[in-house]
């Protein structure tokens, strides 16, 4: 009886040894590090793109992961500091062994972190504007998700040229960046614009108090020029900063195809699904924040999962060369393409300038051309 | 005996007289934490890469140093001199754009840049302390922080000479200092070499002075200290190292904007020494260890690690007071008071003799 | 030019009331709490919840928000500053009134969220009346208030005169019956009770916004620093001096040199008198 017994036991100590470690081989999680400016002045964004990199990574492990291997998500909160993102960055990749690096979403934290993840030779999806956060020679495994800052001037320029036929342009920026909070004098500024016989307002900054305060100033001067610049234009928070609603009207905002209503207010398909599928999540009404953002993070993933799947391992230079390869991905925001000599594989006819007070539902309509 | 002052309080002078000899001898020859530390420091600033996991951790430790070396020269001014400087990010920046612009726009090799740097750093120091010296505690202050806003603003304006809000990339220093062991033991070389100048100058006569004019500068006047000579030398050495630690840290990021200059960190500069302790050398290193280290710490926790830093930071604050310079010695104090029985020891029978006198009552 | 004036004005007006606030605290203690922009900020970020997110009428909001700055002073008293300077190094404040206002505001990110959200208009006013807009004259208001009204508490109400011999001389004070440490958090709490009146005053110029504190702090800080420390008169003056050149720089100069030039003359300023404008000679001890 005890030499059954303990034949018994050992058997099973035996299998199930033999089976957790075939267990631990292929179901080793694969950790990508994820770096968003949570609780940064301009932390709206980051937290959409939060919700779609989440969402995405939930869906994916929901069908078994990747090959068998479920994400870990390793997020960490860089609150606007290029520092934090920097030393963030070498934690998550040689502490926490992140084999795919995303974001950071801020541009002045992704300069820095760029060339640092390049040099461990990590993939990284960037989630940034800035021309300079790409360069196939010099960042061969940075792969960007998102248009390039020149993608949103042209589109707004095309429009302010071409449809509303308009040619003096009052730029606005914002060289202050993220960090100040400091009161801007709107009013003159609007005043100086209209002195000097601006036909356009272009503002390109992504904070709404600025934005929100130079559509006061123009509103409260009972100036109707058009207002065309940066997405953050068409933001919700605006509207709310609002002194009247009516100072939201002949605003427009680089936005996208993808996430524009047509003719017969319809979204596209791939927008309209994840849509569906994600509302749930985000408290099951409409949603209230730019669509967009909570596509740009799904797709980050997306891309990082595709490049994953086709090298068929996470090797950094199997990944590289997959994604390379990758023509025409069909990702909700859009449809990336990439090449040996591309990184920058958003398509400039994804997009679009929509009118900012028409928001519904985190989607726009197009601007009549 | 050659124990400085500044390093311990002896109970050795005192006890001399009462105690048995061997009692006394025990007492000399043990040495304080703090000397013990300060000779074992230097060798395992050099063996520690071998002793780490991975990069990571060398990075950390890397950044360590390099704000050591502008802390150590700051030290000087802030704990011992006792000047309220917060401004110091300034220097920091331009000693980092200094090597990137050298290096970037005219070739200049970044040993050389580096040195560069760590002069430019000492004339802005010399420059910004000559005016703002003169002022009362809280009026320098905030000539240091007005300084270093300026410096910010103006690094995004002039953006051609300094890529503006986009920044510019960093070099690499050359070989053997290339690789990030490397670049190690040049960060720890410098950081030695810094501290082993400010440690023989807090046990001068120079240090003597900086400390006396922090306790009361009108009485160290009188007694003859150039106080506002001293302030100012004070001042210039920690821009030097400031300029130093600047290049260092632009070398480390590999990549600069402005945006990495907030006066935050030049309050992160004053807080490693106030929360090592004043009037040493240990103290701020290990504020500067331990403030680094925090973030990194807290950082898992994503959206509410930011909350973390601060509920330990004032934690900290409340529960160390007297600094962690301090707490260290008065933790080996009651050690050692433990190990070493107290040298007066009351003679009980002859006490009681002297009470008792006959013919008393008790 | 009217409008750079007049929103130079407001905003020195929210920078000369913040100036007051870190006085009144300084004088009772000696410490630049670190904290004094989140009082303000607090009284904004709340004033916009009471009023449109639970919907009470200013009038009851107002007295709540100052409530809470009070309570906030309290305990900015009560973690940072007593036991700190019954105990601790020379400027270890710092790093304790540093360490609660990073604590509040990032609760603030937390719980109101990071993007600037809007306060209620508090006076019913139509939107074109250009300069004389009540988000400018509120805060101005409020500053020459703040001014008088701290000068006759100071030198009329018995609780003032008691304020006043504790900041001149603790010991004396204490030796003549005055409960000092009680004072000090009484003056606290005033501090609170004004920060937070700041605040809400000039919530729809800032807009209700978690991180409004530090920058609050920096302006306050080189406000007082050019009008001299512990003179209301000063901080008025250093206050409106400091907006109005912002304001004007901006103006001529663009943002990009705004800091430069208003910092930089405020350097000048110290340059000529080191002790501010309205500063006192400092008695220092021998």
């Amino acid at each position: 009886m005890q030499l059954i017994k303990r034949a018994v036991v050992a058997t099973v100590i035996f299998l199930t040894g033999l089976t957790a470690q075939g267990q631990t081989a292929s179901s080793e999680p694969i950790r990508i590090g994820w770096m968003a400016s949570l609780t940064g002045p301009l932390a709206t964004a980051a937290i959409g793109i939060d919700a779609g990199v989440r969402f995405a990574v939930e869906e994916i492990n929901a069908s078994n992961g990747i090959n068998g291997r479920k994400i870990e998500l390793m997020t960490r909160d860089t609150a606007g500091d290029p520092n934090k993102a920097a030393t963030f960055a070498q934690q998550l990749i040689h502490a926490d062994k992140a084999v795919f690096i995303l974001g950071p979403v801020n541009s002045g934290e992704a300069l820095a972190t760029v060339p640092l993840v390049a040099r461990t030779g990590t993939p990284n999806i960037v989630i940034g504007a800035v021309e300079e956060l790409t360069d196939p020679k010099k960042y061969p495994r940075a792969f960007r998700a998102i248009n390039t800052t020149t993608q949103w001037l042209t589109a707004a320029d095309d429009y302010v040229v071409n449809s509303l036929k308009k040619k003096k342009i009052a730029l606005v920026g914002d060289t202050t960046g993220y960090g100040t909070t400091s009161v801007r004098t709107a009013t003159d500024e609007i005043a100086k614009a209209r002195a000097a016989g601006a036909e356009v307002i272009m503002p390109w900054s992504a904070a709404t108090g600025v934005l929100a305060r130079l559509l006061n100033a123009r509103g409260d001067a009972g100036w109707d020029a058009p207002v065309i610049g940066h997405p953050s234009l068409m933001a919700l928070p605006i509207k709310q900063l609002l002194n009247k609603p009516s100072y939201w009207d002949n605003v427009y905002g680089a936005g996208y195809v993808s996430t524009s209503y047509d003719a017969s207010g319809k979204l596209p398909e791939r927008t309209q699904v994840l849509l569906d599928k994600i509302r749930p999540k985000l408290g099951g009404k409409d949603v209230d924040i730019l669509f967009w953002w909570i596509a740009l993070g799904y797709d980050a993933v997306k891309v990082a999962e595709h490049g994953m799947r086709s090298a068929g391992s996470t090797d950094p230079a199997a990944i590289q060369k997959a994604l390379e390869n990758t023509q025409n991905f069909k990702a909700v925001l859009s449809t990336l393409s990439y090449g040996p000599d591309k990184r920058d594989g958003f398509p400039d006819d994804n997009m679009a300038i929509d009118v900012a007070n028409t928001f519904k539902d985190g989607s726009f309509k197009l601007a009549p051309r | 005996m050659n124990h400085s002052p500044i390093i311990a309080p002896q109970v050795a002078p005192a006890s001399a007289i009462l105690c048995s000899d061997s009692t006394a001898m025990n007492v000399r020859r043990s040495l304080t934490l703090r000397q013990w530390l300060g000779r074992a420091a230097p060798l395992l600033a050099l063996v520690l890469p071998f002793l780490l996991g991975n990069e990571y951790q060398l990075h950390v430790l890397t950044l360590i140093g390099i704000y050591w070396v502008l802390v150590c020269g700051l030290n000087l001014v802030v704990g011992y001199a006792g000047q309220l400087s917060v401004g110091h990010v300034g220097l920091l920046a331009i000693g980092a754009y200094t090597l990137v612009i050298l290096t970037g726009r005219a070739g200049v090799d970044p040993l050389v840049a580096m040195a560069v740097a760590g002069v430019l750093g000492g004339l802005c120091g010399f420059l910004l302390g000559l005016p703002a010296l003169r002022l009362p505690g809280f009026y320098f202050a905030m000539a240091t922080l007005a300084f270093s806003l300026i410096v910010t603003e103006q690094l995004v304006a002039h953006n051609t000479l300094t890529g503006g809000g986009a920044g510019m990339s960093a070099p690499m220093f050359g070989a053997p200092f290339d690789t990030p062991r490397g670049f190690y033991y040049l960060v720890a070389l410098i950081g030695l070499l810094v501290t082993w100048l400010t440690w023989n100058i807090g046990r001068r006569m120079w240090g003597r002075g900086l400390i006396a004019l922090r306790d009361s500068d009108v009485a160290a006047a009188a007694v003859g200290i150039p106080v506002f000579r001293l302030k100012l030398a004070a001042f210039t050495f920690s821009g030097v190292t400031a300029g130093v630690a600047g290049s260092l840290f632009a070398s480390l990021q590999g990549y600069i904007t402005p945006e990495a200059f907030l006066f935050e960190l030049g309050m992160f500069f004053f807080i490693c020494i106030i929360i090592g302790g004043r009037g040493n050398i240990i103290g701020p290193f290990a504020g500067t260890a331990v403030l680094t280290l925090l973030p990194e710490v807290a950082a898992p926790l994503a959206k509410l690690g930011n909350l973390l830093y601060g509920v330990l930071l004032l934690a900290a604050v409340l529960l160390i007071p007297k600094g962690i310079g301090s707490a260290v010695t008065a933790w080996t104090e009651r050690r050692r008071e433990r190990r070493h029985a107290p040298p007066i020891a009351p003679n009980l029978s002859r006490l009681a003799a002297a009470i008792h006198k006959p013919g008393e009552s008790t | 030019m009217l409008n750079t004036l007049v929103t130079g004005l407001a905003t020195g007006a929210l920078y000369a009331v913040v100036a007051m606030v870190f006085n009144i605290m300084y004088s009772t203690s000696k410490v630049l709490s670190l904290t004094t922009g989140h009082m303000a900020m607090l009284g904004g970020v709340f004033g916009a919840y009471l009023i449109t997110g639970v919907g009470l009428s200013a009038w009851v909001a107002l007295p709540l928000a100052m409530l809470i700055g009070a309570g906030f002073g309290l305990l900015t008293e009560f973690l940072a500053i007593r036991r700190v300077l019954a105990q601790g190094d020379e400027h270890l404040w710092v790093l304790s009134t540093l360490a609660l206002g990073t604590i509040v505001q990032h609760l603030m990110a937390l719980w109101w969220g990071t993007e600037p959200k809007p306060f209620p208009r508090l006076i019913s006013q139509d939107f074109s009346a250009g300069p004389w807009d009540q988000k400018y004259w509120l805060p101005i208001g409020l500053a020459a208030l703040a001014a008088s009204g701290l000068a006759l508490f100071y030198r009329r109400t018995l609780l003032g005169r008691v304020f006043t011999a504790v900041a001149e001389d603790p010991f004396a004070a204490r030796a003549r019956g005055i409960a000092v440490e009680r004072v000090r958090s009484m003056s606290f709490a005033l501090a609170g009770i004004l920060g937070a009146l700041a605040g809400f005053a000039a919530g729809q110029l800032t807009f209700a916004f978690f991180a409004l504190g530090m920058w609050l702090t920096l302006s306050g800080f080189i406000a007082l620093a050019a009008g001299g420390l512990g003179s209301n008169l000063g901080a008025l003056v250093g206050g409106v001096l400091l907006g109005l050149l912002s304001a004007f720089s901006t103006y001529f100069f663009g943002a990009e040199h705004q800091q430069s030039v208003s910092v930089g003359l405020l350097l000048l300023v110290l340059l000529v008198k080191p002790a501010g404008l309205f500063g006192k000679g400092i008695v220092r001890h021998v």
